[in-house]
């Protein structure tokens, strides 16, 4: 809405904002409206995954009978990829551009031309692009890009990989080749992602005056209030699975809520690098645990299914007969979906506990009147009160939702125009209103617009004000 | 009684029976006498040849200062000439004709002339060489002057005899008045939206050539022919494959010529080669003299005329063609041994609008220096990658200077190169297309040599880019025409890619002026002239757009396993620098001197080919 509907610093809004590909894949369907954008997005892909699973199915031993009503008893009944695809967050996009990741080197393997080397780090970049946290995927996948680079160089081939390197490192032509081989497949797999940050980094220094500028301003990067860190989980916790968010166990829920990864490891018959591959996730959120600051959403653990599918689906049908293959398949597909139902059971994460309840209520809901959500009963609210001539004070990175529900950007002071500054020094030369987070709201150390600022600006420069209306969280002021 | 020399040699045991055999196939296939075959397919060496003929009492004149009566050699055909290897000098006293053939004891000519010029003939004898400098000289204007304008009478709109239309002058000067009019009303906003506009074009021609290079890698994943398909080809069904090898002053690299001529797995007697020698080349008509091995090509002289250059010489030789195909290589270029079965084979496979087919190019001394390290990325990129690429999409394809393969009557119909054009191969690939016609890929490799040296590739690179900004103004004469010939997506990938070739190689360096100036000296003004905004829009594209080709160089090192040299794709932004110096000279020649041809000098390099064609590794599917 900011692009479209303001003429104020626009290319600055995007250059800076964190080019996520949630928020761009979301701009495509902005004519559906901005409320429904990002949900369409999601819905559209998912369905793109579910086509892709099927079309590279299509290529495997397994009878189109089997993982046909599998794979869409996965999409349909499994409530994390209902939830994702439409929520609008980006669960989606995550799970699609890591399933085409893992797709793009399994390919590689198969027939190692360039093109799927360089679709892999394109994907890569992507992935980084849809979550920053993931670049780290850069050290998880270290190990097989070292083995990978001992294949090609086609040394004492039905030896072990150690004694291989044993003999490579020992011979210096081999040893070069070995080390330029290893370089290679880095450099091409990781220029672009690591690239993209540093030009990202560079551009935010040059004109933000902060290199992380993307990384830390709510203005720029919607994960800022869109994540929880461990404390607020902990705090928030109601329930019971926060702890695994934290602890090194999280490889072991990851597993015992994927069945269908276990499967594919059970069936997997391969090379050592092509499990390393397959394991680099896990190894990734070992990494991640190392620095208590990430805290990944479980919900990510969503990406382990389609990656734990075209696994079986490259890997899966050699090591038993395929009757027994189809067999682990789909029972691994049904404990699936039951270990989706288990774990949003058992959520701590709101947004999906909200889920939940929703589709628990959902056929209640439908019949009944309709429940206004609080942003939307603020929005409703502003939407009555302002004009041209009276206008609003409001931070949209921690009211977005209210902004977003308003459906336009009609009597707003926003933080992308250059006199938003001003106006909060002095909210009486401009604004009639402010939305300001009360003390309760989870976004009240997010934005200068919040209880305790009142509070500073009623004391120190007399400001004058009158509640209008007010919800648990938010409330609205007028400027005298 | 025998009827040429080569019998003699045969008789007195100098020389096999069976090979005659083999001579007397080939001269009846070709229309050439004996003495022509045995020289030019490998089977005698002309030392051997002068010092039995002089053994036979043959002492062979200086048939280039013999005195001569024109009016006899107006009486013959120059491909008869050439053919036959003789050229009438004068009438003698005596009432014979004093006739100077290679073959002094060739019976059946002598007959043929006897018959033509009703008198006796007396032969003398003459080197083969001396003959063909001679009769082209003095028979070849009719058809110099045919290779020179016989594009521009059939197709004026398609040659480059005129660099810029009326036209086009004016829409460039119209654009020139109407930038500097703005920079008057208003010198900020133009300069702003102008620095958007070129930084924008950068950058998209750089997304394209990225575009490009990932269809084109594509295109490993299923080989044009593959080995089995080249065995299974019966060698009894080859067509005659012509060669032409335009060279001059390439003295050094006749020997290597030869050697890399041998290693075509080919069957000789359907090879067609032929040297295209300009008539002041002495040197590389003598290093074909003093060859102490069988040459296995024929020596084409060109008359002079200007302009002098390639595609003049490559049109002269086509009327002595006698293949169904034809190929073009230069002087010093590898080509695998089994380029020309495989561009059979293609050629029979792919439908028959395909006409040409381009091979790729790479280098054998690309680890001399970085260079040629640099040079080598970007062959490898060019031709493995980003050539599939624009065949897969239907784009016209500028071709290589070499290993361009032709179905010969086609390129006849097409009316071979344009001699105006300094890119003339470039510019026959647009215009095959515009024809109708396709361009294909194939997936075989020559060995060039790279060029070594910075200021002898500046003068190559000049003449390229040159020739892309010519091949861009003859085919944009009429750009509502040649949309409706080849689609909008063939003129837009045309202006992306071969205009947008030339227009990056001017744009970088003032993008690249505008970065330095405004990150790293930070100099106020411009930061008062351009918005945040322009600058933030200019900084990123120019960033994204290095990081993108550094990109595309990584790329190309897999398919060729050219590990060793992926470091170097980082060194693109300064090697782009070299390209921009080399677009800005181009650029001045096109306007002062458009047909002037920068001669490259090969040889430079210290590296052997043939040590270098040892490890060449044929590109595979599989690593």
């Amino acid at each position: 809405m900011l692009l479209f509907n303001t003429d104020a610093n626009t290319i600055l809004t995007l250059g800076f904002t964190f080019p996520s590909l949630v928020f761009i894949a979301g701009l495509v369907f902005v004519p559906l409206g901005y409320l429904y954008a990002p949900v369409a997005a999601s819905i559209v892909m998912m369905a793109a995954l579910f086509y892709q699973l099927l079309e590279e199915f299509k290529k495997s031993a397994f009878s189109w009978k089997l993982y046909t009503p599998l794979i869409f008893l996965l999409f349909t009944l499994h409530p994390m990829f209902v939830f994702a695809a439409v929520t609008g967050r980006r669960n989606a996009i995550v799970t699609l551009v890591a399933y085409l990741i893992f797709r793009s080197l399994f390919r590689y393997y198969k027939q190692p031309v360039t093109y799927h080397l360089s679709l892999a780090s394109i994907f890569i970049t992507c992935f980084i692009f849809t979550n920053y946290e993931f670049i780290w995927l850069v050290l998880a996948f270290f190990p097989f890009i070292f083995l990978i680079s001992l294949e090609g160089i086609k040394i004492h081939q039905d030896d072990s990989p150690l004694f291989q390197y044993f003999e490579a490192l020992n011979n210096r032509s081999q040893r070069r080749k070995l080390a330029n081989r290893t370089a290679s497949i880095y450099l091409v797999l990781f220029l672009l992602p690591l690239m993209a940050v540093v030009i990202f980094r560079g551009l935010n220094t040059q004109f933000a005056g902060s290199s992380t500028y993307f990384l830390d301003s709510q203005y720029a990067n919607w994960r800022i209030t869109g994540n929880r860190i461990v404390r607020n989980l902990i705090s928030s916790a109601t329930r019971n699975n926060f702890i695994y968010q934290s602890q090194i166990v999280i490889q072991g829920f990851i597993l015992f809520l994927t069945p269908i990864f276990v499967a594919a490891l059970v069936l997997f018959r391969g090379k050592l690098y092509e499990l390393f591959t397959i394991l680099a996730m896990l190894f990734y959120y070992s990494l991640m645990l190392l620095d208590y600051k990430f805290t990944l959403t479980l919900s990510y653990y969503l990406l382990f299914i389609p990656i734990g599918l075209v696994t079986i689906c490259y890997y899966g049908t050699s090591k038993y007969s395929i009757r027994t293959a189809s067999w682990i398949f789909g029972v691994a597909t049904i404990l699936t979906i039951g270990m989706g139902f288990y774990f949003f059971m058992h959520s701590d994460n709101e947004e999906e506990y909200q889920f939940e309840t929703e589709m628990n209520g959902i056929l209640d809901n439908w019949k009944g009147p309709r429940v206004l959500s609080e942003s939307e009963q603020v929005a409703n609210y502003i939407t009555s009160i302002v004009s041209d001539k009276n206008k609003i004070l409001v931070d949209d990175a921690s009211a977005y939702g209210i902004v977003v529900h308003k459906g336009d950007l009609n009597g707003l002071i926003l933080p992308h125009q250059k006199s938003f500054v001003t106006i909060v020094e002095n909210p009486t030369i401009a604004a009639k209103y402010m939305l300001v987070a009360k003390k309760d709201n989870v976004m009240h150390n997010q934005t200068v617009l919040n209880a305790y600022n009142l509070q500073q600006m009623i004391v120190t420069k007399n400001l004058r004000t009158l509640l209008m209306y007010q919800t648990p969280n938010w409330a609205i002021y007028q400027i005298e | 009684m025998p009827v040429s020399v080569l019998e003699n040699m045969v008789s007195v045991g100098l020389f096999e029976k069976n090979k005659l055999r083999e001579i007397e196939v080939i001269s009846t296939e070709f229309g050439y006498c004996y003495i022509k075959t045995a020289l030019n397919f490998g089977f005698l060496t002309r030392k051997k040849y002068v010092s039995f003929l002089e053994e036979e009492g043959f002492e062979l004149v200086a048939v280039r200062e013999e005195e001569m009566q024109e009016s006899y050699i107006e009486q013959c055909d120059l491909l008869e000439l050439n053919a036959l290897l003789y050229v009438p000098l004068r009438k003698l006293e005596d009432g014979h004709l004093l006739v100077a053939a290679a073959d002094p004891q060739d019976e059946k000519l002598k007959t043929l002339l006897t018959g033509r010029f009703q008198m006796p003939i007396q032969f003398v004898a003459a080197s083969d060489l001396d003959i063909t400098w001679l009769v082209h000289i003095k028979r070849g204007e009719y058809y110099v002057k045919e290779a020179v304008f016989s594009l521009m009478r059939k197709d004026p709109e398609q040659s480059g005899l005129v660099t810029f239309t009326d036209p086009q002058l004016i829409v460039i000067f119209g654009a020139v008045a109407l930038f500097v009019s703005f920079l008057f009303i208003n010198f900020v906003k133009t300069a702003m939206y102008a620095n958007v506009l070129f930084s924008l074009a950068f950058f998209f021609i750089i997304l394209f050539k990225l575009y490009l290079s990932l269809k084109g890698s594509m295109a490993e994943m299923n080989e044009m022919v593959n080995k089995e398909e080249v065995q299974a080809l019966p060698e009894n069904t080859l067509p005659v494959y012509t060669i032409l090898l335009p060279v001059y002053k390439e003295d050094k690299l006749i020997r290597k010529l030869i050697w890399n001529l041998r290693s075509l797995d080919y069957p000789r007697g359907k090879l067609d080669i032929k040297l295209l020698i300009e008539e002041d080349d002495d040197k590389t008509l003598n290093a074909v003299r003093d060859l102490d091995f069988p040459a296995n090509f024929e020596t084409i002289v060109v008359p002079f005329h200007m302009p002098k250059t390639k595609p003049k010489a490559c049109n002269y030789g086509l009327f002595f063609c006698k293949g169904e195909y034809l190929a073009i290589y230069d002087a010093e270029d590898i080509p695998d041994s089994d380029q020309l079965k495989k561009c059979v084979v293609l050629f029979r496979k792919l439908p028959d609008e395909f006409v040409v087919l381009q091979g790729a190019l790479n280098y054998f001394n690309k680890n001399e220096n970085i260079l040629t390290r640099m040079f080598t990325l970007e062959y490898t990129y060019w031709f493995d990658y980003m050539l599939p690429g624009l065949m897969s999409l239907d784009i016209p394809i500028p071709l290589g200077g070499t290993s361009n393969h032709f179905k010969f009557d086609k390129l006849m119909e097409l009316g071979g190169w344009d001699p105006f054009n300094v890119t003339e191969d470039a510019d026959l690939g647009v215009r095959v297309f515009e024809k109708g016609f396709k361009v294909g890929v194939v997936n075989s490799t020559t060995l060039e040599e790279a060029n070594n040296e910075p200021f002898n590739w500046i003068r190559q690179r000049s003449r390229w880019i040159k020739g892309y900004m010519q091949t861009t103004l003859v085919h944009m004469r009429n750009p509502a025409r040649l949309i409706r010939r080849i689609g909008w997506r063939g003129f837009l990938g045309f202006n992306f890619f071969i205009a947008g070739t030339s227009i990056t190689f001017l744009l970088y360096p003032v993008l690249l002026g505008f970065l330095l100036v405004y990150s790293i000296v930070k100099l106020t003004f411009v930061t008062a002239l351009f918005p945040d905004w322009v600058l933030y829009i200019a900084t990123f594209n120019l960033v994204a757009g290095n990081t993108l080709m550094i990109y595309v160089n990584m790329m190309s090192v897999f398919k060729r396993r050219y590990y060793e040299l992926i470091l170097f794709a980082a060194l693109n932004p300064l090697y782009w620098i070299m390209h921009s110096i080399a677009a800005y000279r181009g650029l001045w020649q096109l306007i002062y001197k458009p047909f002037y041809w920068e001669k490259t000098n090969h040889g430079l390099t210290k590296v052997s080919s043939s040590a270098n064609q040892a490890h060449v590794v044929e590109p595979e599917a599989a690593h």
